[in-house]
């Protein structure tokens, strides 16, 4: 089996779509935190002073005015009241000029972070499905039984070669991604909420995890249907149809199970969205008790998206790898 | 332990087609190669070569039967033999951005050979100088002898190769020849197929037909050659004595034919006596009596002008056999 395993990393390495893709996997979000950094660059006084000239004096001062009496609107309860005037201004033209600071806990649940996830998890379906689809298109699988003719262990070779690459680079990226957010923030005297970095972390830790799955989900699928062009169609069809077969079929709390909330919430810990079905009828025609729960904001955790993608996971293996000891190799 | 290298019983194989119709490629085989020696496998186009040769190699699945390799049931004990048998199946199946040194690393270390073993190889089949090419820029032949080096990548004990001569030039399929017949003398059972016939002839040492994925005929190919002995007659009256030697129990066949007795009749007839491809007054009977040729001929009067043995060869003998099996004949 460590032969096996030695061999399939050596094949990985020698395929270069999968250099590409590990290229791309580093490359792509670099260039997300980069454009991270610039959109959330501090405004210069040059840059306030052209913002306050084109949005018009008056309206501006008045909602800085209003800033000073209610600070909590503008998320600035905890700002002395001697820096308060400076701290709205900044805050109001800021918000005019449409750049705001970097925010670490955005960047994890909805911002850079949550984009590097799903680049990684792209771009590693693509190298598990490519590695051994061209396996199948080539017809050198055979070859390679006529070798070892133990299926089980091929198969368990590739998945954890496959598994092991799609984790390690995962990781490395996020956190990469999470230590250039927190050294960008620093320089920027940005403070960081306490525990912010061990949830960015966390989070990059679930990422690779994540990751790995999609490496092994592309894999595993692409031993089952032999076709790197057909594992690519269902994958479509299931993010964007099932998806979209989940809205249509409707009923209560489909939403529930559609595999991108799912996924996001495995990576970020908590999603929440926005669904009404559940409700009493009362809640959507406006006439509402005073007591009725019509709160449609729904969460999904960790653990249930963790759960999700790992059965989806295991039984997509499961199928797979019978799959692959019992059919005819051509 | 049999002293049978390979030995089926009762194989068959049903391919099902996607409109639901069934295909018997092969039906109730029994196979049996002794230990040593060159045995060809012999077979119109579509007669079940390739089919039976990927079951005894555990990328296809029978439908029904046994296979024994070394004694050993397979496809149940096949990775314990598996590392005893080299083969060539069909075309040959590499990765194309490869090189041909490459791809035979990649199947050297799954088996743990050393490195060294694939320079051998490659040395052997003729590829030095060009390894370091990618496979995808070699020529059909070289494609075929980096096959055959796959092979020699296990110092095998029974090597099948299914058309190895496939493209080769004819510097190469001489090579081929070669060090098939070497592997023999030198204690390595091969299983040989090939459509070039001759080529058979010179190097195998017994040799089995099949016909649409029956057995035909199997044993030495001297055997099988004398059981299809012939000889040719010249008399001045060639229907006189097609009639008496006719009477007196012996086939013959020959341009005074009675109407009715065409060739496809006799299953081991000879088709170098096929009408037209003789003088009109020739016969050809199938015995290997001569003397018994001669006094029936003699009793009823009939003189001979000549009487000669008809060189019997693997072609015309295959030929033959396999009238009815051809492709167009289903
Ligand atoms: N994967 C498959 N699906 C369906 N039918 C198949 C398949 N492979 C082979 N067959 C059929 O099985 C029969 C035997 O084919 P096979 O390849 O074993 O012949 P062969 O003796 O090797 O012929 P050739 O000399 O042309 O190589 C043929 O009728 C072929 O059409
Ligand atoms: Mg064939």
């Amino acid at each position: 089996m460590g032969a096996l395993l030695k061999v399939e990393l050596t094949r990985l390495r020698w395929r270069r779509a999968v250099v590409l893709l590990l290229a791309a996997a580093v490359l792509v979000p670099a260039v997300v935190v980069g454009a991270t950094a610039w959109g959330t660059r501090p405004l210069s006084e040059a840059d306030l002073a052209s913002a306050e000239s084109d949005f018009g004096g008056r309206f501006l001062r008045q909602e800085v005015r209003s800033c000073g009496r209610t600070p909590e609107f503008y998320g600035l309860e905890d700002v002395a009241a001697a820096e308060l005037p400076e701290a709205c201004r900044l805050a109001v033209v800021s918000s005019y000029a449409g750049r705001s600071p970097l925010d670490l806990s955005d960047s994890l649940e909805s911002g850079a972070m949550l984009v590097v996830a799903a680049v990684l998890v792209l771009l590693l379906v693509l190298l598990g499905t490519t590695f051994v689809g061209h396996d199948w298109n080539t017809g050198s699988m055979s070859n390679q039984l006529l070798f070892e003719a133990r299926r089980g262990r091929v198969w368990a070779a590739k998945a954890l070669a496959v598994g092991a690459v799609g984790l390690l680079v995962a990781l490395l990226v996020s956190l990469a991604c999470w230590l250039a957010l927190l050294a960008i923030a620093s320089s920027r005297d940005l403070s960081a909420a306490d525990g912010m970095l061990l949830d960015g972390v966390e989070q990059c830790l679930r990422t690779g995890l994540v990751a790995a799955g999609a490496a092994f989900g592309g894999y595993a699928l692409t031993m089952l249907l032999r076709s790197t062009v057909a594992t690519l169609g269902v994958v479509f069809a299931l993010t964007v149809l099932g998806g979209t077969l989940i809205g249509v079929l409707g009923g209560q709390e489909t939403q529930r199970w559609q595999p991108q909330l799912n996924v996001m919430a495995a990576v970020t810990n908590e999603v929440t969205y926005y669904d009404d079905s559940g409700l009493e009828p009362a809640c959507l025609t406006g006439m509402a008790r005073p007591r009725l729960d019509c709160d449609a904001t729904q969460r999904i955790g960790a653990v249930q998206g963790g759960s999700y993608v790992g059965v989806v996971l295991l039984a997509l293996g499961a199928v797979s790898v019978v799959s692959f000891r019992r059919r005819d190799v051509p | 332990m049999s002293a049978l290298v390979i030995e089926t019983s009762g194989l068959r194989k049903e391919y099902t087609s996607r409109r639901g119709g069934r295909r018997v490629a092969v039906q109730g085989l029994d196979l049996a190669v002794p230990a040593g020696g060159v045995h060809g496998f012999l077979g119109p186009n579509g007669s079940g070569k390739t089919t039976t040769i990927r079951m005894l190699l555990g990328l296809s699945r029978a439908t029904a039967g046994s296979m024994r390799l070394f004694g050993e049931e397979v496809p149940q004990r096949l990775p314990s033999v598996i590392g005893r048998v080299g083969a060539v199946v069909e075309s040959p199946k590499f990765s194309p951005h490869l090189t041909g040194r490459q791809n035979l690393l990649l199947l050297a270390r799954s088996i743990s050979a050393p490195d060294a073993r694939v320079d051998a190889a490659v040395e052997t089949v003729g590829l030095t100088g060009r390894d370091a090419d990618r496979y995808r820029s070699y020529s059909l032949g070289m494609k075929q002898r980096l096959a055959i080096a796959a092979t020699l990548l296990k110092d095998p004990d029974l090597l099948i190769l299914d058309e190895p001569t496939n493209g080769l030039d004819p510097a190469g399929i001489r090579e081929v020849r070669d060090t098939v017949r070497d592997l023999g003398a030198a204690g390595v059972t091969v299983l040989l197929s090939s459509h070039i016939l001759a080529e058979v002839q010179q190097v195998c040492t017994s040799a089995t037909i099949i016909g649409n994925g029956r057995l035909l005929a199997s044993g030495t190919v001297d055997d099988l050659l004398a059981g299809a002995a012939a000889h040719r007659v010249v008399t001045p009256d060639p229907v006189l004595a097609a009639r008496v030697l006719r009477a007196a129990g012996l086939a013959v066949t020959g341009p005074a034919e009675d109407p009715g007795d065409h060739p496809g009749d006799h299953r081991a007839g000879h088709p170098a006596d096929h009408p037209g491809s003789e003088p009109d007054h020739a016969l050809t009977v199938e015995t290997d009596d001569p003397a018994r040729v001669t006094r029936v001929l003699a009793e009823a009067g009939v003189w001979l002008s000549e009487l000669t043995p008809v060189r019997q060869d693997l072609e015309s003998y295959f030929l033959a056999l396999t009238a009815d099996d051809t492709l167009g004949g289903r």
